[in-house]
Formats: structure tokens, sequence, C-alpha cells
């Protein structure tokens, strides 16, 4: 599909993107358009493909067919160091963490690596970057724990401390697989909420996937809801709500 | 740096076992005889070998069965550059790590792109491949025979000077590779070793890492190879077969691969063991040597520093269940 001029103002594009796993069409002919300032909602049942399509977007994983634009530029193929670099931040469905390092000492090393100093050898690094890494920790939450290994952490707790690490590169674009999973119906409202206004304090755009349709209709400005796939239908969630389709394949459906 | 854990009757703090240490090895000269000098010159290039692999193994999470490769790759520099070109001993010791470094580069760019098993067994592999090509080389290496009468000058014949020089070098590279593993560089390096996923979406070019890692322990791996020719007199060719690079593997593991000092705690242990045993029934070193190493990662998994109240990780706070 050849790309259009629209893409010029656009965070993410995909174009008729496709992954195969054997004989199953884990994403199939995608195209997806997401404006700066969004904050937009992925949504399907298990195995549509959500997290199949953050790994594509994200460089996890290579697609197969189509193509991907980030801030309007051809970016397929590039893998994931290169994507944080040009501004792409993720968390992960499983928390990713380092799990023996710090809370403080893991915001720390994301933000030594974002500003090229990961190959220092000699300076003592709990010097770089302290004040920055505990504001961060303070902006999720988790400033009074900024000294534990991230490791023993409250589940919960590590989840924000994922979204802190990921806030260190400074990304354009953040995508979130599954941001409140395991998590008690409160804090997974909380959590969300913190994403919102963190989004639009600092124009950050934010494409999210969540089982949880009360979050997601709470705090999604559009929605795209996948099956097996492809792209069922997208829209402001009242239009989606609406829709036929999607009510006779997902929100029908208990969850 | 405070002083660590409660019920440890030798809670003392890293710093002050350093200031311990360092004190007791520079008296050492003043009471002990010759031998045991030779043997605490053993002890710390051994210390500095393990302390490089576990630049890899506790820091990096990479696991090599093939560091006597640059081990030996420092030793037959030193050697060669000292008796076939006469080049002064402190010039061929700045020539070891680099040449040491350089094989470290070139395999390490082939090891770095696989991981654990394939990691440990292409690290073994590229060793074999140095050990035959010095065993072979008749014409540059001596082959079989080795290199024979590599000593120091004059000034650092005795046990007890050379004693001295290696604590210094021994010590330099140490306090080197303590401030890399506190370095951004180090603290990325855990990075890696805790999440290569993470990692990477936080910016780190994962194999870049490991790779700058792998040469500089190599490169200080060919530092404790250049300091034992001198201390041998003579390097050989099973300086690079794998029974030397299972060597700091299992010191490291004796000492605790968890803790910055573990390799040289183990050294230490490894080396006093070895005397006193196989002083008595030398053909059963290797079974104590078993025996002591599955007691140790069974019983006590941190390592001889286990013993001595060393925290786990340095910097992470003790944890109250």
């Amino acid at each position: 599909m050849a790309p259009t001029a629209s893409r010029e103002g656009l965070v993410l594009q995909t174009c008729a993107l496709s992954k195969h796993f054997g004989g199953v069409q884990a994403v199939n002919g995608v195209d997806l358009a997401v404006p700066p300032g969004d904050l937009r909602a992925i949504i399907g049942p298990n195995g549509a493909g959500k997290t199949t399509l953050f790994n594509l977007i994200t460089g996890d994983i290579a697609h197969d067919t189509g193509h991907i634009y980030f801030a309007g530029e051809d970016v397929s193929g590039l893998p994931p160091q290169r994507l944080c670099r040009r501004g792409m931040g993720r968390t992960f469905q499983i928390t990713s963490i380092f799990r023996r390092l710090t809370a403080l000492e893991n915001v720390q090393t994301a933000f030594l690596s974002y500003h090229h100093r990961h190959f220092n050898l000699l300076a003592p690094a709990r010097r770089f970057y302290r004040d920055e890494a505990l504001g961060l920790l303070e902006r999720v939450g988790l400033h009074e724990q900024a000294t534990k290994p991230s490791g023993i952490l409250a589940h919960g707790d590590q989840r924000r401390l994922e979204l802190a690490i990921a806030l260190a590169s400074a990304p354009r674009l953040l995508l979130l697989d599954e941001p409140t999973a395991g998590m008690a119906p409160r804090e997974r409202h909380e959590i969300m909420a913190l994403v919102a206004r963190i989004a639009g304090d600092t124009g950050l755009t934010v494409v999210f996937t969540e089982h949880d349709m009360d979050v997601v209709f709470a705090v999604a400005q559009r929605i795209t809801v996948l099956h097996q796939g492809t792209v069922l239908a997208e829209g402001v969630p009242a239009e989606v709500r609406a829709n036929g389709d999607v009510q006779r394949v997902y929100l029908g459906q208990t969850h | 740096m405070g002083v660590v854990g409660a019920a440890g009757s030798l809670a003392l703090s890293a710093r002050s076992w350093v200031a311990l240490v360092v004190v007791a090895l520079a008296v050492a000269p003043l009471v002990l005889p010759s031998f045991f000098l030779q043997l605490l010159t053993e002890i710390a290039i051994i210390g500095l070998f393990a302390t490089a692999f576990n630049l890899l193994m506790g820091f990096g999470g990479m696991v090599s069965f093939g560091h006597a490769a640059y081990f030996a790759l420092g030793a037959y520099t030193a050697a060669l550059l000292v008796k076939r070109a006469g080049v002064p001993l402190l010039a061929a010791l700045a020539a070891a790590p680099l040449v040491a470094a350089a094989g470290a580069l070139l395999f390490g760019f082939f090891i770095v792109r696989l991981s654990h098993t394939y990691f440990a067994m292409l690290s073994l592999a590229f060793a074999q491949i140095v050990f035959t090509v010095i065993f072979k080389w008749k014409a540059l290496t001596g082959g079989d025979d080795g290199l024979l009468d590599v000593w120091p000058p004059s000034l650092l014949k005795s046990p007890a000077a050379y004693y001295y020089f290696t604590l210094i070098v021994v010590g330099l590279c140490i306090l080197a590779l303590h401030a890399i593993v506190d370095s951004p560089f180090g603290y990325a390096l855990k990075a890696v070793r805790e999440n290569p996923r993470r990692a990477r979406y936080i910016g780190i070019d994962v194999r870049r890492h490991q790779l700058a890692a792998f040469v500089i322990s190599g490169a200080f791996s060919g530092v404790a190879g250049s300091l034992f020719a001198f201390y041998n007199g003579s390097v050989f060719p099973d300086f690079a077969y794998f029974t030397k690079s299972f060597e700091p593997l299992v010191v490291a593991l004796l000492g605790g691969v968890q803790s910055f000092f573990g390799p040289l705690a183990g050294a230490f242990g490894f080396k006093i063991l070895e005397w006193l045993i196989s002083r008595q029934w030398p053909v059963y070193w290797p079974l104590v040597l078993g025996g002591i190493v599955v007691v140790v990662i069974v019983v006590l998994p941190s390592g001889f520093v286990g013993l001595v109240g060393g925290r786990r990780w340095r910097r992470q706070p003790a944890v109250k269940a």
C-alpha cells in the first residue's frame, strides 16, 4: 500500500502490516494511524494479535510484509534500541524490569543510556541523573521505594517502575502492553489516570492494550478493535460501543 | 558503606576488610618465608584472573569456558617480547593486555552472538584453537616445550620484590575493575545481565555492550597471564588448555560470583586449600576440590564472602524478609 501524504502529521502509522507464525496469521494487513497526543486503546479478544502488533511496531520481531512509519519516517526493520533512541518507548505485558537493581538504579540506567553515557567506564554511576530519576519515581508514586531492590516491590509498584523506566528515555510515543495486568480494579484506574495525566502534561502519544473495558472507555480517546489479526473497527469510544460487529465478536462476550 | 549485617561476628564493612587485607599483605614479607610469598603472589594473579572473569559471569551474566585463551595470549605476548625481542619488562607487561584484548575482540565478536550454553561452548572452542596454535607453532612458541627462562630483571627477581610488584599491578587492576563495575558502563552491564530485552528498550545495544565487557575482561586476564609468566619463569601451551579455563570459574564460584571481592577471596581459599591438601595427599586434591565445590554451591551459594557478612550485591541494601 502506498503511504499517503497524511502520514506527515502522524506519530505512528502502519500500512498493511502482516505477520504469520506457521499457519497462524497473527497480524493480517493492519493499517493503523495514530496522530500526536492520541491516547489510543487497542482492544480485542485473546489472540486478536495485540501483543504481536506491539512486537512488530517496536522491532522485537520482524514483520512479513507492510511498513511501519514513526514520525513520518519508515522505521520498518529497525531494532528496539534504535527505535528507543528515536523516541519510541514500551512496557510489556509481563513486567520487564532489572530485578536485582534498585528502583533508583533501574531509572538511572535508563537515563544513562538515553544520554549516551553508558560507555563511561570510570566515573561512579550513582552520581548521574539521581535527581532526575528520583523525580520520575516521585511522578509514578515510587519515591519511597527508590532504594529497594526492584524485584521485591509489590506487583503494582513494579509496573509503575516499568513506566518510569520507559519515560526516562523521553519518548514521543509510548506503547503500553496491558499496563494494568494483574492489578486490582482501583489500582487499574489509578495507573491509567496517571498515564493520561503524564500524556496530557507532556504531549506524549500513548497506545495501550487493555482487557478491562471500564478502564478503556474511561481514558481512551480513540479505540481500535482487533479481531483475528485485522482491524474490525476504529473510532471514538461511543462509535466503537455502538458498532454492531464489535458487539457481536467482543463486547458481547464476558470478559 | 556502613557495617553490614547484624548477627555475624565478622561484620566489618567492605572498606574495613580492604584496609585490613592491604595492611596484612604489605607487612607479609617481614614475617613470612619466601615460599608463602610465592604462594601469595600466585593467589594475587589467580585472583585478578578470576575477578576479570567475574566481570563477565557475575556482572554480565555471561559464562565463559575459554578464558584461558586470554590468559595465555597475555603470558605468551609478554614472554615472547622479553625473550625473543629483548623488550623491557614493563613494555612487555603493557603489550600483553593489548594482545589479549585484540584476541577477545576477534573471538568475542562471534561469541556474544550466542547465549548461555552456546556462548560457553564457543568460547571453549576458541580457547582450544589458541591452545592448538601455541602447541603446533613450534618455531615461535616452542610448542610443547614452552618458553623457558622467562625471568624478570634482577631488581624484581627475589620473591619479596616480585611479590610487591605483583601486588601493585594487581591492586591497580582491581581498582580499575572496581571502578568499571560501579561506572555507568557497569550499571548498563548489570541491566543487560538482568534483562537483555528491557535493556534494548532503553536504547542499549546489548551485543555491543557484551562485546565491550568481553574485551575488558580479556585484557585484564591478559595482565594476569603476563604476571604469571614471570612468576613461573616459563610459559607452556597448557596455559590455554581448557583445564586452565575452569580455574577462574571454580575460584569465582568458591569465593562468590555475586560479590566483587568474591573471586579474590576464592583465589585465597583455593590456593591455601590446595597447598594444605596437596602437601598431605597430593592424589586426592581434585577429589577434595570437587567435594568443596559441591558443598559451597549447595550450602553457601554466596561463596566464601557469604561467611563474612558480605552483601550479596554491592550497593543493594540488606532486605528484611
